[in-house]
């Protein structure tokens, strides 16, 4: 079909997404983009849902991080910012996640937002309460696995 | 801005770990929940020496954010709740009271010594007028809990929802003091304070009036943290520098 002319284009905004998970998680790029979805359905309505868009172009998460970049409709990016904080886990396994900008293209999004690798993580034994436990390192942060499950842990509270 | 969090072993992070993720997300502080996750709880003796950080002070100098120590008290009933509360309240900057039934949410905004009633609506704890006015009389803080907002699906959060809005229509009316948090058990259940005003502004909140929610946590503790130090003596008399320690 030909292109529309440019003062009918839709306009939009991009979200630089940052996700965050405990080590162990497998969060998928279609996981992600339908948990997204049913966010915005479930807090904004199938009206408000399909105004906001909430198409997601690119995503990567492994070991513990991830990020992503999410188009929205021009002038519904608070209505987008508040369909993904709702969103609290995906297919299961809990997420923490946060805006960390907003941009009007792809590139400025990437190049401002995006880390270009994400900090590499490591397995390492350390002492936590009373034992000997293994945690995943990731910068200043330690994911140290317990009977339990994962307990979240800062350089702090090792050292 | 402030959020008050759950730590380790309560929650599932330690508070070296929330305040690491809330200076990230932009906050000023955090308000531990968690009685045995700070020094000043007891939580020293627990874990043994290779125990998470517990020292508040040295945690906001690592990580820059301020650390609140406070006290939940999650009582069966009012006579329980008070013996708590005088135990606890002269050992913590912020003393919450878990509400969640008639008369705990009774007893929590008619004593002046509580400075939060904590997720007034989670049982089957109603809220009324009467319990407003005396909130505003005592200086009890109403929270606002988004935390089943941003975490619950289905006919829980519709409920949720709904007692949020009763809540609301209430405490404005009466002008009761009131918190806001989304009462995070881990760092993945923090949001940023941009996020939670977004998701609150859908759930018909005014944003200001939610940043007023959040800031409101930091100014009880330094209202309460002025208190406890040792150079108050009652509201508007201090020691001043011409009296000596006996």
């Amino acid at each position: 079909m030909k292109h529309l002319p440019k003062h009918l284009r839709p306009r939009w905004r991009y979200l630089a997404v940052g996700i965050e998970t405990w080590p162990d998680a497998e969060v998928g790029r279609r996981a992600f983009q339908r948990a997204l979805w049913y966010g915005a359905g479930n807090l904004l309505g199938d009206a408000g849902s399909a105004d906001a868009g909430l198409k997601l172009l690119s995503f990567s998460c492994s070991g513990g991080s991830g990020e992503a970049v999410v188009r929205v409709r021009r002038g519904h990016v608070e209505e987008a910012r508040a369909a993904v904080a709702c969103v609290s886990e995906v297919g299961g396994d809990p997420v923490g996640i946060r805006v960390r900008g907003i941009s009007g293209t792809v590139r400025a999004c990437e190049e401002r937002y995006m880390r270009r690798a994400a900090a590499s993580s490591t397995q390492r034994d350390v002492a936590f309460g009373d034992a000997e436990r293994s945690a995943v390192v990731c910068g200043d942060a330690y994911d140290v696995r317990t009977e339990s499950g994962y307990v979240g842990a800062a350089a702090f509270d090792i050292e | 801005m402030y959020e008050a969090v759950h730590a380790y072993p309560d929650g599932d992070a330690t508070v070296a770990r929330q305040a690491m993720t809330a200076a990230r997300y932009g906050y000023d502080g955090i308000v531990v929940r968690t009685r045995a996750a700070l020094e000043s709880g007891g939580g020293d003796e627990t874990g043994g020496e290779n125990a998470p950080a517990t020292d508040p002070a040295a945690i906001a100098d690592e990580h820059g954010v301020d650390v609140v120590d406070a006290v939940e008290i999650d009582a069966d009933g009012p006579t329980a709740a008070s013996g708590a509360v005088g135990n606890r309240r002269a050992d913590h900057a912020v003393v919450c009271v878990v509400g969640g039934d008639d008369r705990l949410n009774r007893y929590a905004v008619e004593e002046p010594r509580v400075d939060v009633l904590a997720r007034p609506n989670a049982g089957g704890g109603g809220f009324n007028h009467v319990l407003a006015r005396a909130a505003r009389d005592n200086e009890v803080h109403v929270e606002f809990d988004l935390g089943p907002v941003l975490r619950e699906t289905g006919g829980d959060r519709v409920r949720a929802l709904a007692d949020l809005r009763k809540l609301r229509e209430i405490v404005t009316y009466y002008d009761a003091p009131h918190v806001v948090s989304a009462n995070a058990s881990s760092h993945l259940e923090l949001r940023a304070p941009r996020e939670l005003v977004a998701v609150a502004a859908e759930a018909g909140f005014d944003g200001e009036w939610i940043r007023e929610g959040l800031r409101a946590w930091g100014s009880i503790a330094a209202r309460n943290r002025e208190r406890l130090s040792g150079d108050f003596i009652e509201p508007g008399v201090r020691r001043g520098r011409y009296e000596t320690q006996r």
